[in-house]
């Protein structure tokens, strides 16, 4: 359950970080078009939930990994060394084993997602300025996606 | 392909997964994946289920053509 909770706020808070960041980008994309004079006016709508979401899912994150961290320090067989983050399972040998086995086939997964997003990137100069959330989100895809594809790869191998 | 006698030896030491687990520091699960064949074990916790047995680590766990010898 803990992984899941782990990967999860961690996966927001990718996603809420993509978001401030579009919305950041969009905002001074505007202000740069009207400045070199492409366009006459614009109009803005400047909402604050997305810089909330992000500071919830951060602070919640936080407090869950010191909560785990505590939790994973309190069990007397759990490998310490081995804990890096918090998505790691230090439980035992077998359990630090196959996290070792989830992080190969994320890392796999992550070497050829960035060799495709990388060649589509290509395509920026036709539409970047119509589309500019396109490198942000498939940027932020990137560490969510592997993220899911570790989560994925552990439950399999753990429920062998 | 390594195989073991944990399960037969458990049940002869009348222990439950979780009483082995809690003498070797490791989770239940580990046990369970173990009996089942589909984890090998690494020399400190084959050298523990040993010590908790009371018997040679090569009599708990053998190669599989070793059993067909």
């Amino acid at each position: 359950m803990r992984m899941y909770i782990t990967v999860i706020l961690r996966c927001l808070l990718f996603a809420a970080m993509a978001l401030s960041v579009y919305d950041y980008v969009k905002i001074n994309q505007y202000f740069e078009l009207f400045g070199r004079g492409y366009i006459d006016e614009f109009s803005l709508y400047v909402t604050t939930w997305r810089g909330t979401f992000l500071s919830i899912v951060t602070i919640l994150l936080i407090i869950f990994n010191v909560i785990d961290f505590i939790v994973v320090k309190k069990k007397k067989n759990a490998l310490l060394k081995e804990y890096i983050l918090s998505e790691y399972d230090v439980s035992d040998e077998r359990a630090v084993e196959i996290t070792g086995k989830a992080v190969r086939y994320a890392f796999v997964f992550i070497i050829f997602y960035t060799i495709v997003l990388l060649a589509s990137y290509m395509f920026i100069p036709n539409y970047f300025l119509d589309y500019p959330w396109y490198p942000i989100f498939t940027t932020a895809s990137i560490p969510i996606l592997g993220l899911i594809i570790y989560l994925i790869t552990f439950k399999y191998f753990h429920a062998r | 392909m390594l195989k073991n006698r944990v399960k037969e030896l458990r049940a002869r030491f009348n222990l439950t997964q979780g009483d082995l687990a809690e003498k070797t520091g490791v989770t239940r699960q580990t046990i369970v994946s173990l009996e089942k064949g589909s984890y090998t074990p690494s020399l400190l916790l084959a050298i523990n289920i040993a010590e908790v047995f009371g018997e040679p680590i090569e009599q708990i766990f053998y190669k599989e053509d070793d059993a067909t010898k």
